[in-house]
């Protein structure tokens, strides 16, 4: 049966999944609305290669109009501002109405704003898509001394290479740690350390009391009465699920879309995938919202053949990264379920990973170190999660045992 | 080709069933993979960015880039996963008196 496909949302949930459906049904129409003027692209390196110019923006795309156009995927820059579910019908602001028989929302997050009393809201920068980040980009050029204002991957990430830029860097973070609670103190403290040998200043449980413009440059007031001076400043303080355009709908939201294990909303034949959905996860069996590149990608293929009417589980193992200098950050399963930590290794140059166990089996781990020196503990640490391995601690702890003995029981 | 492009490795016990070494050629890097079948070798540099898969993980047919996740064939080169989307260069390898030797071009 031929069935209009609509894709709200063009980044990388939406077009993952605009290709599955593809792969399995040849007939339907899929039509991606997305409101960016460009064809799905990758987040990640807008904080890091890009900045260094090691990659450009025509290296960012998934892919080509060309891959689009031979698969008969129809990609439409326009946004929408208003759904009709009973209907089925999405709204443009310049009155074009689409119709659906499914729709799969993968709108993303957006990052939140700070507050302030006085009218500075355009003096303070975000980064969340390639305009911003060319923006960013070209301001920054003719600035020396920036001040970050959030110590999370995001913030960390663009400190990271604007001190390769020769910046002077101020991250001031709220917090008693970078990268919030999730990760390990120890970890958080290492990669604190790497900042401070390359220059950056951290500093942490301070809070902005204010900010003043002082003809071209800014004075940040702390909480404890310092005072910064800054010629650019550039906010990364987490980000909320886009789901302002279903707000006064019945689609349940609760910390984004609440979606089952099968991509499913509230709503019959609505689905939602990547950063916007708060998904049910069978292995954990609670709900959970990622926003990573891997989940953007795999819970978009699932939402994907889902739609395609192939009933698919997604139970795939949470994985994330982060890079930081000369420094490979990776998160993978969850880290705040646990009765039991397990660390392994404790020099950065041979990696330093954190086992979170729960009735001897992982749940979690986090590790940093020299590129490379995590990845292949990591992605092993998913697979034993996966399995319900129940794991031999003298191996988890000792460095100098390959975890893939571990694999092999 | 002539015989002078076999470059030997080292011999085949230096590396361990579904495992790798990494072996540096004049100025490039190579991984020689021991699989259930046979020897193989690629690139050793991941095409996403400068990361050496010496530290990847071999799963059957496969290497994963420690870095990202990228995952190519071994065999082929294919590059399987995002963010690798290059593929990786392959080798001729051959086993002569316990012996590996790779071609290089
Ligand atoms: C700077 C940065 C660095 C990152 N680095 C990493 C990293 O190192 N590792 C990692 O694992 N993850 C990283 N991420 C996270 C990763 O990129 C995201 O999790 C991923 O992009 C989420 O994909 P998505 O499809 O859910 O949303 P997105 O890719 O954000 O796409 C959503 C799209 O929907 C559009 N949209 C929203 N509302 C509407 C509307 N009403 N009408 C039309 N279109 C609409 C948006 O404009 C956007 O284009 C990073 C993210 C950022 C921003
Ligand atoms: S460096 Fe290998 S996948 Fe990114």
């Amino acid at each position: 049966m031929k069935n209009n496909i609509i894709i709200l949302g063009g980044g990388q949930a939406g077009i993952y999944a605009a290709r599955e459906i593809r792969q399995i049904d040849s007939k339907s129409n899929i039509k991606i609305l997305g409101e960016e003027n460009l064809l799905p692209y990758e987040r990640p390196p807008l904080s890091k290669d890009f900045f260094l110019d090691k990659k450009k923006e025509e290296d960012l795309y998934f892919h080509s109009s060309d891959v689009l156009k031979n698969e008969n995927i129809e990609f439409e820059n326009i946004s929408i501002n208003k759904v009709d579910f009973e209907n089925k019908k999405l709204f443009a602001k310049n009155d074009n109405v689409y119709s659906y028989d499914s729709l799969l929302i993968s709108t993303g997050s957006e990052n939140k704003k700070i507050t302030l009393d006085n009218n500075l809201k355009n003096d303070i920068y975000y980064l969340r898509n390639l305009e911003e980040a060319k923006k960013i980009k070209e301001i920054v050029s003719n600035k020396n001394k920036i001040t970050i204002i959030g110590g999370g991957f995001i913030g960390l990430e663009i400190a990271s290479s604007l001190s390769q830029l020769q910046k002077k860097v101020i991250v001031i973070e709220i917090g008693s740690q970078l990268m919030g609670r999730i990760i390990p103190k120890q970890i958080a403290d290492l990669v604190q350390k790497t900042h401070i040998e390359h220059g950056n200043e951290i500093i942490l449980n301070k809070q902005i009391e204010k900010i003043t413009k002082k003809n071209s440059d800014y004075e940040i007031l702390l909480n404890d009465n310092s005072l910064i001076e800054t010629d650019f400043i550039i906010a990364g303080i987490g980000s909320t699920p886009t789901v302002k355009l279903f707000e006064n709908t019945n689609l349940k939201l609760d910390n984004g879309i609440v979606t089952n294990q099968f991509c499913e909303t509230s709503i019959k034949d609505v689905y939602a995938a990547g950063d916007v959905s708060n998904f049910y996860h069978p292995f954990y069996e609670r709900n959970m919202r990622l926003e990573s590149y891997q989940h953007a990608q795999n819970h978009g293929i699932c939402a994907g053949k889902n739609i395609a009417g192939v009933k698919t589980e997604y139970s795939s193992i949470p994985w994330m990264w982060s890079d930081q200098f000369n420094l490979n950050l990776q998160l993978t399963g969850i880290c705040d379920e646990y009765d039991e930590i397990i660390e392994r290794g404790n020099d950065i140059n041979n990696g330093v990973i954190y086992f979170f166990l729960k009735n001897n089996k992982i749940r979690g781990a986090c590790g940093v170190g020299v590129i490379g020196k995590v990845g292949r503990d990591i992605r092993i640490t998913s697979k034993l999660s996966e399995k319900n391995t129940i794991v031999d601690k003298q191996i988890l702890s000792d460095q100098n045992l390959k975890l893939n003995k571990l694999m092999q029981k | 080709m002539s015989e002078e492009n076999w470059i030997e490795v080292g011999s085949t016990d230096s590396i361990e069933e579904e495992d790798l070494i990494r072996f540096d050629h004049q100025d490039k890097t190579f991984c020689v993979y021991k699989l259930t079948d046979g020897f193989y070798a690629t690139d050793g540099i991941c095409t996403h960015e400068a990361v050496h898969l010496e530290d990847g993980l071999v799963m059957d047919d496969e290497i994963e880039c420690p870095m990202h996740q990228g995952i190519f064939n071994i065999k082929s080169g294919e590059a399987l996963s995002p963010p690798a989307c290059e593929d990786l260069k392959t080798y001729p390898v051959k086993v002569d008196n316990d012996k590996i030797f790779i071609k290089i071009d």
